[in-house]
């Protein structure tokens, strides 16, 4: 239970996760593909800088919230299994072995 | 009067709606995944209920954190299919029942449980994925939906006895519904998985299996555990089912699980099962 999602981080997180909470409006996923540093106008620098680099365990850290984080993972085309192996330190294929059925995403 | 004919507990991965969505009927990788939904669909095809009542949460999806409620009752008569970053899948938009919904707000006040309301707001896979599953969308919905969006995903979320006690209150508020109506509830989520975090990828069978037989047979039980229990045997997203116990508690105490199907293929273990 080393991390959970509460008020703190929420707190913490708020600029960045209403950033990725935008990305649930066709308007703004376009403006972010299109032109990624004016959609991510709001944000600081720390925060763009992570957007960029897709690091999502550095989000993750910095108080992004899970669901936030898929809205931005849907618009770049990233899958959850990819998600979760990145917060584990893991390629996607290491996290497939620890996996039942590797094919079922 | 109204009443409630059963219900049902459902994982609502979103992975659901993709492999629906995508026809993997059929996909060997899947296929243990749709079979255990076929017997659900015939329970509904039999018992025609005329509502489901739905006990879900939003991903901060048509909810944010600038306002994220706790309780959250749909009073609409209509539901859009929320775009979560993909654009809204292609299945009409819910038929919701205003009247009941309206007559259960105010009923659950009435008892001391104060819930926000909300309107005209589109709805996320946390309903739909299980829905597609057990209800045909074409040509059009069965029935109605009532949806009650449950906070899971930012601290603190209500304590499982409070979710238990919320169940036995919409027991009472929909059987005190004057018109003759059949409702079947839906409680939804897990089981365990872990997305986040040092623990992110963990799953515990051995727990889902003993959830799956007290929710049946001692509700009671997992109603006295604290968030943190569920959290520690489930992982912190498992917790989410506590959302099955509101379910649960609007059953008739004598209700018993009839069908049951677990199915852990990759992050999330997903199960269903049907009480009446």
């Amino acid at each position: 239970m080393s991390y959970v999602f509460d008020l703190e981080r929420s707190a913490k997180g708020l600029r960045l996760n209403r950033f990725l909470h935008g990305l649930t409006k066709e308007e703004k996923r376009k403006l972010f593909l299109e032109k990624p540093e004016e959609a991510m106008k709001a944000l600081n620098d720390e925060e763009k800088q992570m957007v960029r680099r897709l690091d999502w365990k550095a989000m993750q850290d910095y108080g992004a919230s899970f669901f936030c984080l898929e809205k931005l993972a849907r618009t770049k085309g990233v899958s959850n299994p990819e998600m979760v192996a990145a917060f584990r330190g893991e390629t996607l294929e290491q996290f497939l072995k620890t996996r039942r059925i590797p094919g079922a995403r | 009067m109204a009443r409630i004919i059963g219900g049902i507990g459902t994982s609502h991965v979103p992975t659901i709606a993709m492999a629906f969505d995508k026809g993997k009927r059929e996909d060997p990788d899947w296929k243990p995944l749709f079979q255990g939904y076929e017997r659900v669909a015939r329970w509904l095809e039999e018992k025609r209920p005329d509502v489901l009542f739905f006990c879900f949460n939003d991903h901060a999806t048509s909810f944010f954190f600038d306002h994220y409620p706790t309780f959250a009752l749909g009073v609409s008569d209509e539901y859009a299919i929320a775009d979560e970053g993909l654009g809204p899948r292609r299945i009409p938009p819910l038929k919701g029942h205003a009247a009941l919904s309206r007559h259960i707000a105010r009923s659950l006040v009435d008892a001391e449980f104060d819930l926000s309301i909300f309107q005209d707001t589109p709805l996320d896979h946390g309903l739909h994925s299980p829905l597609t599953m057990m209800w045909p969308s074409q040509p059009e919905w069965p029935g109605r939906v009532v949806p009650l969006v449950v906070n899971v995903i930012q601290q603190p979320l209500p304590r499982p006895s409070r979710c238990f006690a919320l169940g036995k209150a919409l027991r009472k508020a929909i059987e005190s519904y004057p018109e003759d109506l059949k409702v079947a509830m839906v409680g939804t989520g897990g089981l365990s998985h872990q997305m986040i975090g040092d623990r992110a990828g963990f799953n515990d069978e051995r727990w889902d299996r003993e959830f799956l037989e007290l929710i049946d047979q001692d509700p009671e039980r997992l109603a006295r555990m604290s968030i943190e229990d569920f959290m520690r045997l489930g992982g912190n997203e498992g917790a989410e089912i506590i959302m099955w116990l509101i379910m649960r508690g609007a059953l008739a105490p004598n209700a018993r699980k009839i069908h049951q199907n677990y199915y852990l293929p990759m992050t999330t273990a997903m199960a269903v099962a049907v009480f009446e």
